[in-house]
C-alpha cells in the first residue's frame, strides 16, 4: 500500500512543481520582456516531465515488485522448505500473502503464518525502495525540466511532444490488449496441451472434466473432448437462435424502411434497440425460469419424454431475441444502402412493392445482410449468461432441441468457478475454450467486415 | 388496336385473379414484416411485465401484528442499555430472537416460530430500540415476516404457514431495508446497496480508465496519424476488441491482472480494469465518429489565426466533438454496468455481506448478484431477482435516457 502513496507523492510534486514554474515564468514576464511560451505551458511542461516517468516507473515497478517479494520468501529458510509440488506451494504462497496485508488473520497451511512476517518485512522494503525511486524520479524530472524555464524555451512544442506521446501510447493499449489477450490465452493453452493432446481436444466427443481432489487421484485426468461443445454452441447460437433472429429481424428491417410510416419508425426502431441493450443475465433469468419451464411443459405435451428443464430450445429462442436489433440494423443500412433507382425500376415495370423488395431490393442487399448475420452469429457464440443459466451442463451430442445441451461459454465459466489452483488440465482447459471462441468470433467477424466493406464499395 | 386489346386483358378474368393474388402476396408481406416487429416489441414488453410483476412484490414485505409482553418474557434487558452504541448486540445477546418464537407460538400456536426470522428480530430490536419503555409493558407490533412466511403470504407457499397466516393480520409495507443492506443468506434481510455500491466503483475505475484513453486513442487516429502500417494495425485491433466476445476479456483479466500482477481478487479496481479494456473501443469508435462529423472549415479557421496543430485539436474539435464522446461513452459504461460474465471470471462471484469501502476491497456488483440469486434455492429469492433486475433496468434506462438526451440536446447540423 506504500505505492498509493507513493503515487500520491509524486502527484504532488508534479502540481507543485508547475506552481512554481509558472510563478517563475510570470516572473520573467515582469520584466517586461516577451516570453516565447505562456507561463501555463511552463507550468504542464514541468508538471508533466515531473508525473509521466515517475508514473511509468510505478506502473513497470508494481508488477516487478510482487515478483521480488515471492523471490525473497522462496529464498527465506522458511520458503526453501515449502513442498515442491507446485499447487500446494502457490496456495500456500497466496495465503501467506494475504495475511501480510491483513486481508485474513489465520492461514489454512501453517507455513503460510509462518511465511507471512517474511512477506510484511519483504514488501515494505520494497515497496520503500520502489517509493523512493520513483519521488526521486519526480525530483529529478521536475528539476530537469525546471532549468528549462526560460524566455526564449519554447514550452509549447515540448508540452506538444509529450501529449503527442501521451496520444500515441494511448492508441497502443488498443494493441498491447490484443497482443495480452492472445498471449495469455495462447500461453495458458499450450500448458494445457502439454498435459492433454491437441488431437482429443479437437476430435475427441466425451467432455467430463473431473475435479481432482488430489493430484495422485484416479481419474483425475478426465475426458477433454470439445466437439459436444462446439457442437451445442451452434447448435444454440447458429442455429436456434438465428431461425428466431433471421426472419424476425429481416421482416422488422423491411417493414421499418419500407412500410411503416415515418413517426412509427421513429419510436420503433428505438424500442428495438432496447432489446440489444438489456443485461444478457436479464435474459438469462427469464429463460431460466419462464421460457424454460414453458419450453419444458410443451416437450411433454407433444410427447417428448427427455424435454429437461434446461433446453437448446428455450437458450436459443431468448437468444435469438435478444439478437433482433443487430440482424435489423445490419439489414437496415444493407437495404438502405440499394440505390432508389434500382427501386423506381422495378416499380415502374408494374412490380409491387414486396415484388419489388424480393426480387429486386433483398437480392442487391444481400451482402450486407450475410455480413450482419455473420456478425450476429459470432456475437451469438461469444454470449456466455443466457446459455450459463439456461442451457445446462450436460455435454449431449444431440440435436434434440428440447433436451439440455452445454456450450463453450457455459463450460468456460464452470471450470473457473470452482477451484482455483492453476495448474490442473481442468482450469487450464477453460483457456484452451477460451482460444478456440477467440479464433472462431474472429474468423467470423473478419469474413462479414470483409462481406460488408466489399459490398459497399460496389455502389459507391 | 393494340393498346385496346391489352387493355381487356386487364379486366380478363384470369388477369384479374392473377392481379388479386399478386395484392393479397403484398399484404400478406406486409403483415409478416408487421407481425415481425409486433412480435418483437411484443416480447419486449412481455419481457418487461413479467420482471415488473415478479419483482414488484420484491420492494414490499409481508407484516404480522403480534402481541409482545415483554416484562413477561425470558428477556432481561435494561431499558436504559438500549441507550448505548451496541444495543442491537445487546439485545441479540439476551435471547431476542427465542423470545419472539415464543410469542408466535403462544399466539398463532405450533408452527408459528416459522413466521418469524432473521428479518422479524433486526426489526424487533430497531423498534426497541427507538421506544425502549415497550419493554416494560405488553405491545402490539407489526413485525416482517421470515422468507418463507413472506412467501406464503405473497403468493402461495408452504400450506401450513399460509394457515396460520389466514387468522392473522397481515399488512404489506414497503422495505427500505432492500435498498439499504446488502447479500445474506436468508432472504427476508437481503438487499441490492453492497452490490450498487460495488457496481458504482466499478463503473468509476472504467470510466476514469476507458474514457480518457479512448478519447485520446480517437483524436490520434482521427487527426494526427499517418496512414500506415501501424496505425492500420491499432485500427483492425480496436476493431477486432469491439467484436471480442466478453468472457475472453474475463479470461485477460484472470491471466493478466490476477495471476500475473497479484492484484486483490473479486475487488472493484480489477473488475473496473477489465471492463475498461472493454469499454475502449466503443468508446474510440464513437469518439472517432463524432471527431469526425466536426467540419474541416472550424480546423481551417483555427490553423488560419496562427493555433498550433495541438491547440486547434484540444481548443476547438475536441469541445465540439464532446457530446457526441459523450453520449458514446455512456451507451458503452451502460454496456459494462450489465456486463456479468468478465467479472465471473475474476471472481467476483464470492459471498460479501457488506459493502466495499474502497476499489482493492472485495466487492459483488448488480448484474453477479442477480447471477447468485437466481441459482439461490430459497424461493423468497425469486422475488428479490426480479426486484433486482428491476433496479439494474432503471439504472439502464436511466443512463441510456440520459445519452439520448445529450444526443437531442447537442445534436448540431453544420
Amino acid at each position: 500500500m506504500t505505492l498509493s502513496i507513493a503515487l500520491f507523492a509524486v502527484l504532488a510534486i508534479a502540481v507543485a512543481a508547475s506552481f512554481l514554474a509558472r510563478n517563475r515564468a510570470r516572473g520573467l514576464r515582469g520584466g517586461g520582456v516577451r516570453l516565447n511560451s505562456l507561463p501555463n505551458y511552463h507550468a504542464a511542461f514541468v508538471g508533466l516531465w515531473a508525473a509521466i516517468p515517475a508514473l511509468l516507473f510505478l506502473a513497470v515497478w508494481a508488477p516487478v515488485q510482487t515478483g521480488l517479494i515471492e523471490q525473497t520468501a522462496l529464498a527465506s529458510p522458511a520458503g526453501q522448505q515449502l513442498p515442491d509440488f507446485d499447487l500446494q506451494r502457490d496456495s500456500i504462497l497466496s495465503e501467506a500473502r494475504e495475511i501480510a496485508t491483513g486481508e485474513r488473520s489465520v492461514g489454512f497451511n501453517p507455513e503460510a503464518s509462518e511465511l507471512a512476517p517474511i512477506f510484511a518485512a519483504a514488501a515494505g522494503r520494497y515497496a520503500l525502495a520502489g517509493s523512493a525511486v520513483a519521488i526521486l524520479i519526480a525530483l529529478g524530472g521536475a528539476f530537469f525540466a525546471m532549468r528549462r524555464v526560460n524566455v526564449d524555451f519554447r514550452a509549447r512544442s515540448g508540452v506538444e511532444k509529450l501529449v503527442m506521446a501521451l496520444l500515441v501510447g494511448a492508441s497502443l493499449i488498443a494493441i498491447l490488449t490484443t497482443l495480452g489477450i492472445v498471449l495469455s490465452l495462447l500461453f495458458e493453452s499450450l500448458r494445457f496441451f502439454n498435459l492433454v493432446s491437441p488431437v482429443e481436444f479437437l476430435f475427441g466427443s466425451t467432455w467430463s472434466p473431473q475435479t481432482a481432489i488430489r493430484a495422485d487421484q484416479a481419474g483425475s485426468s478426465g475426458a477433454f473432448g470439445s466437439i459436444p461443445l462446439f457442437w451445442g454452441t451452434i447448435f444454440i447460437g447458429a442455429i436456434i437462435a438465428m431461425v428466431v433472429a433471421i426472419p424476425l429481424g429481416l421482416m422488422s428491417a423491411i417493414f421499418l424502411t419500407q412500410y411503416a410510416p415515418r413517426r412509427a419508425r421513429t419510436w420503433l426502431k428505438p424500442i428495438l434497440e432496447i432489446l440489444a441493450g438489456i443485461p444478457t443475465v436479464v435474459y438469462g433469468y427469464f429463460a431460466a425460469l419462464t421460457v424454460a419451464p414453458a419450453v419444458r411443459d410443451l416437450g411433454i405435451s407433444i410427447g417428448i419424454s427427455s424435454a429437461s428443464s434446461e433446453s437448446a430450445l428455450a437458450a436459443g429462442l431468448v437468444m435469438g431475441i435478444m439478437i433482433i436489433p443487430f440482424v435489423s440494423s445490419m439489414a437496415d443500412d444493407s437495404i438502405a444502402a440499394v440505390p432508389q433507382a434500382m427501386r423506381d425500376g422495378s416499380l415502374a415495370l408494374g412490380a409491387t412493392k414486396s415484388e419489388t423488395i424480393k426480387k429486386v431490393v433483398l437480392p442487391a442487399a444481400l451482402p450486407g445482410v450475410v455480413g450482419g448475420v455473420l456478425l450476429a452469429v459470432s456475437r451469438a457464440i461469444g454470449e456466455t449468461m443466457i446459455v450459463v443459466m439456461a442451457a445446462g451442463l450436460a455435454a449431449n451430442l444431440t440435436a434434440n432441441p428440447f433436451e439440455s445441451v452445454t456450450t463453450v461459454t457455459t463450460q468456460i465459466v464452470q471450470l473457473l468457478t470452482g477451484d482455483q489452483e492453476f495448474d490442473s488440465a481442468k482450469t487450464l482447459a477453460a483457456f484452451a475454450l477460451g482460444l478456440a471462441l477467440f479464433i472462431i468470433t474472429l474468423i467470423l467477424n473478419l469474413i462479414a467486415l470483409r462481406v460488408v466493406r466489399k459490398y459497399r464499395e460496389a455502389y459507391e | 388496336m393494340n393498346s385496346l386489346s391489352s387493355a381487356s386483358r386487364w379486366t380478363d378474368g384470369s388477369m384479374r385473379k392473377r392481379v388479386a393474388k399478386r395484392y393479397a402476396a403484398e399484404r400478406r408481406f406486409r403483415l409478416f414484416g408487421l407481425a415481425a416487429i409486433a412480435l418483437s416489441v411484443a416480447f419486449l414488453a412481455f419481457l418487461l411485465v413479467n420482471m415488473t410483476w415478479k419483482g414488484a412484490s420484491g420492494f414490499t414485505r409481508a407484516e404480522v401484528k403480534i402481541a409482545l409482553d415483554f416484562p413477561r418474557s425470558d428477556l432481561i434487558v435494561d431499558p436504559a442499555a438500549l441507550r448505548g452504541g451496541d444495543a442491537e448486540r445487546t439485545l441479540a445477546d439476551a435471547g431476542l430472537e427465542n423470545v419472539l418464537d415464543q410469542a408466535a407460538v403462544a399466539q398463532f400456536g405450533e408452527g408459528g416460530a416459522d413466521l418469524f426470522g432473521g428479518a422479524s428480530a433486526r426489526e424487533l430490536a430497531s423498534q426497541l430500540i427507538a421506544e425502549p419503555d415497550l419493554l416494560t409493558r405488553r405491545a402490539e407490533l407489526w413485525l416482517p415476516l421470515s422468507s418463507k412466511g413472506d412467501v406464503a403470504a405473497k403468493t402461495d407457499g408452504d400450506p401450513a404457514l399460509e394457515q396460520l397466516l389466514a387468522k392473522a393480520e397481515v399488512r404489506r409495507s414497503f422495505n427500505s431495508s432492500f435498498l439499504t443492506s446488502s447479500d445474506a443468506t436468508d432472504a427476508s434481510v437481503v438487499g441490492v446497496w453492497g452490490a450498487l455500491k460495488g457496481s458504482f466503483l466499478t463503473i468509476l475505475v472504467t470510466m476514469a480508465l476507458a474514457f480518457p484513453i479512448g478519447v485520446l486513442a480517437a483524436l490520434y487516429l482521427e487527426e494526427f496519424a499517418a496512414r500506415n502500417r501501424w496505425t492500420d494495425m491499432i485500427e483492425v485491433s480496436i476493431n477486432n476488441l469491439a467484436a471480442v466476445p466478453s468472457i475472453i476479456f474475463g479470461l485477460l483479466g484472470l491471466a493478466v491482472f490476477l495471476n500475473f500482477m497479484h492484484l486483490p481478487r473479486s475487488a472493484p479496481l480489477v473488475g473496473g480494469l477489465t471492463l475498461a479494456l472493454m469499454t475502449m473501443p466503443v468508446i474510440v469508435i464513437a469518439g472517432r465518429n463524432a471527431i469526425k462529423s466536426v467540419p474541416p472549415s472550424i480546423r481551417d479557421a483555427a490553423l488560419g489565426v496562427g493555433a498550433s496543430k495541438m491547440q486547434v485539436v484540444f481548443h476547438h474539435v475536441l469541445p465540439l466533438a464532446l457530446p457526441g464522446i459523450l453520449t458514446g461513452t455512456i451507451i458503452g459504461m451502460a454496456r459494462a454496468l450489465g456486463e456479468t460474465a468478465p467479472l465471473l471470471m475474476i471472481g467476483m462471484r464470492a459471498f460479501i455481506a457488506s459493502p466495499p469501502q474502497s476499489i482493492t476491497e472485495p466487492a459483488s456488483v448488480l448484474p453477479v448478484q442477480i447471477f447468485l440469486w437466481s441459482d439461490e434455492v430459497d424461493r423468497g429469492f425469486v422475488e428479490k431477482t426480479s426486484a433486482a433486475i428491476i433496479v439494474l433496468l432503471v439504472f439502464m434506462l436511466l443512463m441510456n435516457g440520459l445519452a439520448i438526451y445529450l444526443r437531442n440536446k447537442f445534436e448540431r447540423r453544420w
